[in-house]
């Protein structure tokens, strides 16, 4: 008992939580206070829009997507009980539930095409769609009321209960924020939370440790429409009116300004955002004409001063003043990091005949090779040659334009990038893709997300701390140890130095349990007893059964390390064989090594 | 003189004196409570796409304040609705929240309208709009009254200009997708069809479209002989302007976005030439003492020129003042007095049809060439 106790009391005093519960409180009081109508409403409305902010902070805060779509769900919400409520008169029961199916149905219809869209286009496409929507319900006149839409919604009611008007919905509003606010928490936490950060933060890195970030994405989108289908119900029973301005931009704005002034991912960023916005207006009343230019700057003067939102810069202030002790590092739980190959007979990686154009460029051209389990394999080439698009063509970055990969006998050409990773292939790049914020525990904790039932609705059912997250940072642990970079787990990953940086990127990539590694300039930025000591690691995790396959200019590191090579030029394989034959070779010599003399000229 | 007399000429002066001050000490309190007192919120959106409009709902509203006899004392607070429904709902809350209203002049935007009436209704607070919108008295909601003539009554005269006036027969219309344009819409289709005319072209448009050429090429293939506007302010002066451009030689007739004058100001006097349209009053057209009166006084207050709708809500607060001016003390008074009562205003003589439509005339206005001035060539009563 007193453990629990202890555990809550340290849990409440950490980061910000002292001014969230304290928060909590005092919206807990303030309806207390309330002397009119037009207060309640107010609370209300806020209410409404918290929970709309919430929603959107899954697909844009969570997901990192510029969605403009989470406007056009909440108005589709509030039209579908609009509709229901007037002219088939459902209570609330059916309304509310009908007006969250509605717009989750909509999100699954048009995720296919527009969730695989990047960026700006993306943005782009979701505004289509709420334009789409808000032609349809002012042409749509005989269901929608066309542009004056439906009036005469009446107050909500729940199997038999009135909460129409003042304490009663308002009640209801905040209890779905509440529960809005506990679903947000237990989704986005422990190794599935995490899996979100990398996939916001680095797409390529995150498909590279096997996350399938467009499911990500798509729950994101999905989660997101089903809470602007139920704050869109909850607004329509308390406006009592339908009408286009729902479907409007302007709801979308007011949305996206919530999330951003109170936070993009922090659930009190939600509803402080909300009050904010909601009540910013209502303070400058007394300006009457000018009170869009107050609001308007006391917009502009919270964006400059808190960028990542007032959470985040509450945040900050408490680092900065009462700075914490960092939490106790978790114990390392070993595990078999490398995966021997099914097969010892065969290669474990082959690459037949690969073609790769870009344009005009021949990137590859024809390519075969062949790397044995537990083999070393070199690949050089000046720069431009081509070997950092063999490996993107590898590992399902890029399609190539012909010709097979073979994974221990699997044809793993056209297969989507995060599968490949799940399959056995690890890799790290040229320009290091860790996620800086993210402590280095936690960035290589995240890779351990295929192996431990870490989806949605387990992240959600799991207790009050996630027992796949506890196990992914105790495996962390290990590789760090393993690797000899234990020390720094707690720092940011954006804090160290190059090498370290590079080794880290290795700790990730073993945490895969791969059977290929695939490494891009492993040594670059360790200095020559580094070098050392990462060959040596190398080799030992090769004899455990590990192929190998190292991009490297740096010769006297990769000589000695590798047990064969290959030299590409313009595209084409120019040279096979063991570092003796390749520096031998006078294609390689001429395209890639040089001679003495020409070294020191 | 004698002493005696003096002493009783002093007796009674001050007795005079003594029944003064008596009858001043009494009275004084008297007149204080007979000093009738007016709480009249002034919720218009002052901002957004109907600021203008808005705006002139404002200024009606104040300048009937500042005209309202010294027995009335008034308490009006400016509150912007913008445009959204619930803009317009957190408004009136808000003024029920900060002391007794007695009636409020309310936004002329019909959703917002639409949305306000529940709650003027469970306050029992009358509302007096200038919104057009159809629907707003037809909700059985015995607190609101419009003081501009609704879509029956300005089609109305719409389609007989056209139709007895010009005598036309071939109708193109032209109409906004918005509340203000489908509903005009609904009216004037259904009146044409009374009359056995159906138009030969109707086309919706929306408020961002700039561009009308494809319009006006649809409305010239269709061969009409008179052009029906029911399109917003910005549109209409665009639509013309181009329709001028494009040598569409027919005649046009706009609805009351056209005789505002901010649109009219948009336009050259040679581009409005043969242009008419329909609308409650013409203010700057003047036409009696008190109009241009009002006409003098709301240029030297708001440096602007009044339209229809300034004049509407000047009427409507106007009688507001009347009523409460001739003993209505509470909302439910003021409202059994505006239900029950007439006035005649600057624009014609209000009185409730029984559903609150206080506005029952309408009037044709045309332009000549030569100014932006127009004239009032038709009225309907």
């Amino acid at each position: 008992m007193n453990a629990v106790v202890r555990s809550v009391m340290g849990w409440s005093r950490s980061g910000i939580r002292p001014l969230f519960i304290l928060g909590i409180i005092l919206l807990a009081l303030w309806p207390t206070l309330m002397t009119s109508a037009y207060q309640m409403r107010i609370f209300t409305i806020v209410g409404i829009y918290a929970l709309l902010s919430l929603g959107y902070q899954f697909i844009f805060g969570h997901a990192g997507a510029l969605s403009l779509t989470q406007g056009t769900f909440f108005g589709v919400g509030a039209y579908v009980t609009g509709i229901l409520s007037v002219r088939y008169g459902l209570g609330g029961e059916f309304t509310v539930l009908l007006s969250i199916a509605l717009p989750l149905a909509l999100a699954a219809l048009i995720a296919a095409p527009v969730l695989r869209l990047e960026s700006h286009y993306f943005a782009l496409a979701t505004l289509g769609v709420g334009q789409v929507m808000l032609l349809v319900a002012i042409s749509w006149q005989d269901l929608t009321g066309g542009a004056n839409g439906l009036s005469g919604i009446p107050g909500l009611t729940l199997f038999g209960l009135e909460f129409g008007k003042g304490y009663g919905i308002m009640a209801v509003v905040w209890v779905c924020v509440a529960m809005g606010a506990f679903v947000s928490w237990r989704i986005t936490r422990g190794l599935y939370g995490a899996a979100l950060v990398i996939s916001r933060e680095n797409r390529i890195a995150a498909l590279s440790i096997g996350i399938d970030t467009a499911q990500l994405r798509y729950a994101m989108f999905l989660l997101s429409a089903m809470f602007a289908g139920l704050a869109g119900a909850l607004y329509a029973h308390t406006i009592r009116v339908v009408s286009p301005e729902a479907l409007e931009f302007a709801i979308m704005v007011a949305c996206l300004t919530i999330t951003v002034v109170g936070g993009r991912t922090h659930i009190a960023g939600a509803i402080l955002g909300a009050i904010l916005i909601v009540n910013l207006p209502e303070w400058f009343r007394a300006m009457e004409k000018y009170y869009l230019i107050a609001y308007g700057i006391a917009l502009l003067a919270m964006i400059v001063a808190a960028p990542y939102g007032l959470i985040g810069l509450l945040e900050q202030w408490r680092a900065k003043l009462l700075p914490e002790k960092p939490p106790a590092m978790p114990p390392a739980e070993p595990f078999i990091f490398v995966r021997a190959a099914r097969s010892a007979a065969g290669p474990l990686l082959e690459i037949r005949d690969v073609h790769k154009h870009f344009g005009g460029l021949k990137a590859l051209n024809g390519i075969s090779l062949m790397v044995a389990p537990g083999q070393i394999f070199g690949l050089i080439g000046p720069n431009g040659s081509g070997k950092t698009t063999m490996l993107n063509v590898i590992t399902g970055i890029y399609r190539a334009d012909s010709g097979s990969v073979y994974l221990d006998g699997t044809d793993i050409h056209n297969k989507r990038s995060f599968v490949i990773a799940q399959s056995g292939i690890a890799r790290t790049f040229q320009n290091i893709n860790l996620v800086e914020e993210m402590s280095v525990l936690d960035n290589v904790a995240v890779a351990r997300y295929g192996f431990d039932n870490a989806g949605l609705v387990q992240t959600f059912a799991a207790g009050r701390i996630d027992p796949a997250w506890k196990r992914a940072r105790s495996n962390a642990m290990y590789v760090l140890e393993g690797l000899g970079v234990a020390t720094v787990a707690q720092s940011a990953a954006g804090s160290l130095a190059y090498g370290l940086k590079r080794k880290v990127e290795i700790a990730r990539a073993l945490a895969l349990e791969p059977r290929l590694l695939l490494l891009d300039e492993p040594a670059a930025g360790l200095n020559e007893g580094e070098q050392l000591d990462l060959a040596d690691r190398l080799r030992a995790f090769a004899r455990g059964g590990l192929a190998i396959l190292v991009i490297e200019h740096n010769m006297p590191f990769l000589m000695p390390l590798a047990e064969r090579m290959a030299c590409l030029d313009y595209g084409d394989l120019i040279a096979e064989g063991t570092p003796a034959e390749i520096r031998a070779n006078p294609l390689v010599i001429e395209a890639y090594l040089g001679t003495p003399e020409e070294k020191r000229a | 003189m004698k002493v005696s007399d003096m002493r009783r000429n002093n007796r009674r002066r001050d007795n005079c004196i003594g029944l003064l001050v008596a009858t001043a000490l009494v009275a004084c309190p008297l007149a204080a409570s007979a000093q009738a007192e007016l709480n009249l919120p002034i919720l218009v959106p002052i901002t957004g796409f109907l600021s203008l409009e808005g705006t002139s709902q404002r200024n009606g509203a104040l300048l009937a304040i500042k005209n309202a006899p010294s027995s009335v004392k008034i308490t009006a607070e400016v509150t912007d609705t913008g445009s959204s429904p619930e803009g317009a709902v957190t408004a009136l809350e808000r003024s029920l929240s900060r002391g007794k209203v007695s009636a409020v002049a309310a936004s002329m935007l019909g959703t917002q309208m639409l949305a306000m009436l529940p709650v003027a209704l469970e306050n029992k607070v009358p509302l007096a709009t200038v919104s057009g919108t159809a629907d707003i008295t037809e909700k059985n909601n015995p607190y609101v009254f419009r003081f501009f003539p609704g879509d029956a009554v300005a089609k109305g005269a719409h389609v007989r200009y056209v139709l007895e006036e010009l005598k036309k027969k071939r109708v193109a219309l032209v109409y906004q997708t918005t509340a203000y344009g489908q509903s005009g819409r609904k009216h004037i289709v259904e009146l044409l069809k009374k009359s056995g005319i159906e138009p030969v072209m109707e086309e919706a448009l929306d408020v961002a479209v700039k561009d009308m050429s494809a319009v006006i090429g649809k409305v010239q293939a269709a061969r009409p002989d008179v052009i029906m506007l029911h399109l917003h302010g910005g549109p209409s002066a665009l639509f013309i302007k181009q329709a001028g451009a494009a040598k569409v030689n027919l005649p046009i007739v706009a609805g009351s976005g056209m005789s505002q004058p901010t649109t009219v100001a948009l336009m050259e006097p040679a581009e409005l030439k043969g242009l008419c349209a329909e609308t409650n009053a013409a203010p700057v057209a003047g036409g009696s003492p008190q109009m241009d009166k009002f006409l003098a006084q709301y240029r030297a207050e708001f440096k602007s020129e009044p339209d229809g709708f300034a004049v509407g809500q000047y009427d409507a607060t106007s009688m507001i003042i009347d009523v409460v001016a001739k003993g209505a003390k509470t909302p439910e008074d003021i409202r059994k007095a505006l239900s029950g009562g007439s006035f005649k205003g600057l624009a014609m003589t209000y009185k409730s049809d029984g559903k609150g439509n206080m506005a029952h005339s309408a009037v044709i206005i045309c332009y000549d060439g030569k100014t932006r001035m127009p004239k009032i060539v038709k009225r309907y009563d």
